[in-house]
């Protein structure tokens, strides 16, 4: 959770060496940085305010979080914990690697010469009709298949 | 169940120059395939030719799509709720 914020920071931090800010940061303390000698001089009176608002802050974001970390050591030892971790790493190494060879399969490989291919005569008019006849066909087998039922689907346990 | 279309597609590959079947449902889902023609090509063939088909104003006039090569032709052809594609080489 701490990673999301000290990224925002990093980036506003950034930011403020290009240009100053219209709003001043909400904590200029936290930055030992050049943005401090800037913003410390014009703001001191406006400290407390700030240090109000950071806390507001901290309440919303405290409101709003579900410590799921918390909720899950509680019925778990710590060794018990490690473990998993483990376990569940191995096992993501694996399947990492074989989603990693898994690549879609590309339709067979066409040609390396294009412009003989496009210089060849059309494709046959009877070529075309042979595909529409084996779709059509194809299609009214596909509308035959239906469920077969050999056996009762529902058996009656002998309850007594 | 599906010994008709099973045997439609064994059919189809005992035809001249035809060395590959596939017939794939809307979605790519593979509902049978034989020769050079396998499992992992229903997504292409059914995206292939719902694409083409989107080029059309005519819902009833469906392009067949062809993939031209020096060796052989793959043609794609939707019929209804399923498309149909035949590798079939230079004769």
């Amino acid at each position: 959770m701490g990673c999301c914020y000290s990224s925002e920071t990093e980036a506003t931090e950034q930011e403020r060496d290009e240009r100053k800010p219209l709003i001043p940061h909400p904590n200029p303390d936290s930055k030992p940085t050049n943005g401090t000698e800037r913003n410390s001089g014009n703001l001191p009176s406006t400290r407390t305010d700030e240090q109000a608002l950071l806390t507001s802050i901290l309440t919303k974001t405290a409101l709003n979080i579900i410590d799921v970390s918390a909720a899950d050591s509680q019925g778990m030892e710590q060794h018990e914990y490690m473990d998993k971790a483990r376990q569940y790493s191995t096992k993501l190494a694996v399947l990492s690697n074989t989603l990693s060879q898994k690549k879609p399969t590309p339709l067979p490989s066409l040609t390396s010469q294009p412009h003989q291919v496009l210089a060849s005569d059309l494709v046959p008019y009877s070529d075309m009709q042979q595909v529409s006849k084996i779709a059509a066909y194809a299609y009214s087998a596909i509308s035959q298949i239906k469920v077969d039922a050999k056996e009762d689907l529902v058996v009656q346990f002998a309850i007594p | 169940m599906e010994a008709t279309l099973e045997q439609h597609l064994d059919d189809t590959m005992k035809s001249p120059s035809i060395v590959g079947v596939l017939c794939t449902d809307q979605q790519g889902h593979n509902l049978g395939c034989r020769g050079s023609l396998s499992d992992e090509h229903g997504g292409v063939v059914s995206v292939l030719a719902r694409q083409a088909a989107s080029l059309t104003r005519d819902p009833t006039d469906t392009p067949t799509v062809c993939l031209e090569s020096d060796s052989g032709n793959i043609l794609m052809k939707t019929h209804g709720s399923i498309t149909v594609a035949v590798h079939k080489m230079a004769s």
